[in-house]
């Protein structure tokens, strides 16, 4: 029984570590520019297809390739800013909110049209098994959490550690009083999305690597995305850190003791028991 | 050292700053003083670039800085510690006097922060502490040293009394005299008048978005007009 939640628990740290970075991405987003952008899982699964593209197709090895991904991921991040959401910067809120939702069709049509219908898996090659005790740890699944776990790390060392950093952070805080600490604010949002966007790709990469990755796949990482934030508080990075491992614990006992199927149902029953006794959510501030 | 000329500020159809001219020389003190709405905060504001000048110059150190950028203003030296205190209220207090000071790349930054908590023991005392849980003097107090983290050459002040008990307003214009005396150039808009004329080497009376009358903060002390319409006399 021990054993069994251990291992759950272990299963659930790696898909928990691509929930927290696409969380990430998302709150940070919100923070900066207020806007609900849902096209960033599907922009996420698109770095995934592209490093399995670039693996299979062009024969670049995996760990040439997913920098190239995750660079790939920078620049569609600047792209997205300058074309899609800074022209509607100053409207009407409802119109940045259908920007992200006829970005997020345009995206899925693009990946649909690229990479096709077929599921994909990004071949690895890694396949060595480890054992500690009872527990087994696929060599993959160990290498998915060290990475999300460094990445989680960087992320929290830029932001609260550097300059840019602490200016993405007070932007979000005070974008007047921001302005006049001397912060360029019209180049935030570029870094934000910049680096938001890298973190998403990183995360597709690793849904692609350990899963598989398919028509749909980003939305529903993009809910789960949203579902965390609110689970640890809108706003707070430790609250997305602690969301999205809590959410991915759950579903992975949820699914070895009760049933696959039913993984997101208690998932999200889990996240709705959570805010009826917790409104702010986990680490939230009390409004 | 900055010169307004005929500056005007709409806000959307409506001119709130119909052509006001203000000079400030170097290591001057100078006051703005006014009712409620007088258009002395859009002045202020339209000076660091966070509302647009519609009309007429802003010079700084012979420089034109109209419409500039926020940001460029700040590089230019120009530094305002705003109407309502506006701290990061998530940040920690050393976090928001590290943004004061971030348009700096020089090594002094650490001896600065040192100096800043020195200056103002209460803000070592709570460093780590989130801006928002200070009370309203402290973040005041957190809002002026922030502004000095940036090393301006010219320091805009927005009604730093504004909601503080009298007690407070008293040790915040203790503070403002201390940066005074240390060479700092001071704009400050002030609804406190006579704290604000006490101050000053000169002072402007904005009314409805004009300067009225200008001159050394004594004589405008004892200006019939001023005493009885804002010393209470
Ligand atoms: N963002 C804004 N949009 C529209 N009108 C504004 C805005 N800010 C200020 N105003 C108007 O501009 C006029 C001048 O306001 P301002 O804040 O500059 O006055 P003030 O002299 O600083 O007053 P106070 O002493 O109350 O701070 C007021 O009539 C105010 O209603
Ligand atoms: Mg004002």
């Amino acid at each position: 029984m021990l054993i069994e939640i251990l291992q759950q628990t272990i299963n659930g740290l790696a898909i928990g570590g691509v929930y927290v970075l696409i969380a990430l991405g998302l709150t940070t987003v919100f923070g900066i520019l207020g806007i609900a952008h849902f096209a960033h899982g599907s922009i996420s699964m698109f770095g995934g297809y592209l490093t399995f593209f670039l693996v299979t197709s062009q024969g670049l090895p995996v760990l040439a390739a997913i920098p190239v991904a995750l660079a790939t991921g920078i620049l569609l991040g600047l792209l997205v800013e300058m074309l899609a959401y800074r022209p509607v910067r100053h409207a009407n809120h409802i119109n940045a909110f259908i920007v992200a939702l006829g970005l997020t069709m345009m995206v899925e049509g693009i990946n649909l049209q690229l990479f096709g219908h077929e599921q994909v898996v990004i071949p690895t090659g890694l396949s060595r098994v480890f054992r500690f005790g009872g527990i087994t740890v696929p060599e993959l699944r160990l290498y998915v959490i060290i990475a999300a776990i460094v990445l989680v790390v960087a992320m929290m060392v830029f932001v609260e550690r550097t300059k840019t950093g602490q200016a993405i952070r007070a932007v979000a805080e005070n974008r007047d009083a921001a302005i006049l600490m001397g912060v360029n604010v019209k180049s935030i949002p570029l870094i934000v999305f910049g680096i938001s966007t890298a973190l998403g790709v990183a995360a597709g990469i690793m849904v692609g690597a350990l899963f598989a990755i398919a028509p749909g796949i980003g939305e529903g990482f993009v809910v789960k995305g949203f579902a965390v934030l609110i689970l640890g508080g809108l706003g707070s990075f430790p609250g997305a850190i602690l969301g999205g491992t809590v959410l991915g614990i759950t579903e992975s006992i949820a699914a070895g003791f009760i049933s696959s199927a039913y993984k997101d149902v208690i998932a999200f029953v889990v996240m709705i028991l959570v805010l009826l006794i917790r409104p702010q959510g986990l680490l939230g501030r009390t409004p | 050292m900055l010169a307004l000329r005929d500056i005007r500020v709409s806000y959307g159809a409506i001119e709130v700053v119909h052509g006001v001219s203000i000079d400030v020389a170097a290591g001057e003190c100078v006051a703005l003083i006014g009712a409620n709405g007088a258009g002395k905060s859009s002045t202020l504001k339209a000076i660091c670039g966070l509302v647009p000048v519609s009309g007429g110059s802003v010079q700084f150190e012979g420089r034109d800085i109209t419409n500039a950028s926020g940001h460029a203003v700040v590089q230019a030296g120009i530094t305002m510690c705003p109407e309502g205190r506006q701290v990061f209220p998530q940040m920690s207090v050393i976090q928001n006097l590290r943004m004061g000071a971030y348009t700096r790349t020089d090594k002094d930054q650490d001896a600065d922060l040192a100096r800043m908590m020195d200056m103002f023991p209460i803000l070592r005392e709570r460093q780590s502490q989130a801006a928002g849980k200070l009370s309203g003097g402290e973040q005041e107090m957190l809002a002026i040293a922030r502004a000095l983290m940036a090393r301006p050459r010219i320091c805009l002040f927005d009604e730093p009394s504004l909601g503080l008990a009298p007690k407070i307003v008293a040790s915040v214009f203790e503070t403002l005299a201390q940066i005074k005396a240390m060479g700092m150039t001071i704009l400050l808009v002030e609804q406190n008048s006579m704290m604000a004329l006490n101050l000053a080497d000169r002072a402007y009376l904005f009314e409805a978005g004009k300067i009225v009358m200008a001159g050394p903060a004594k004589e405008m002390k004892s200006h019939p007009d001023v005493m009885r319409a804002y010393l209470g006399h």
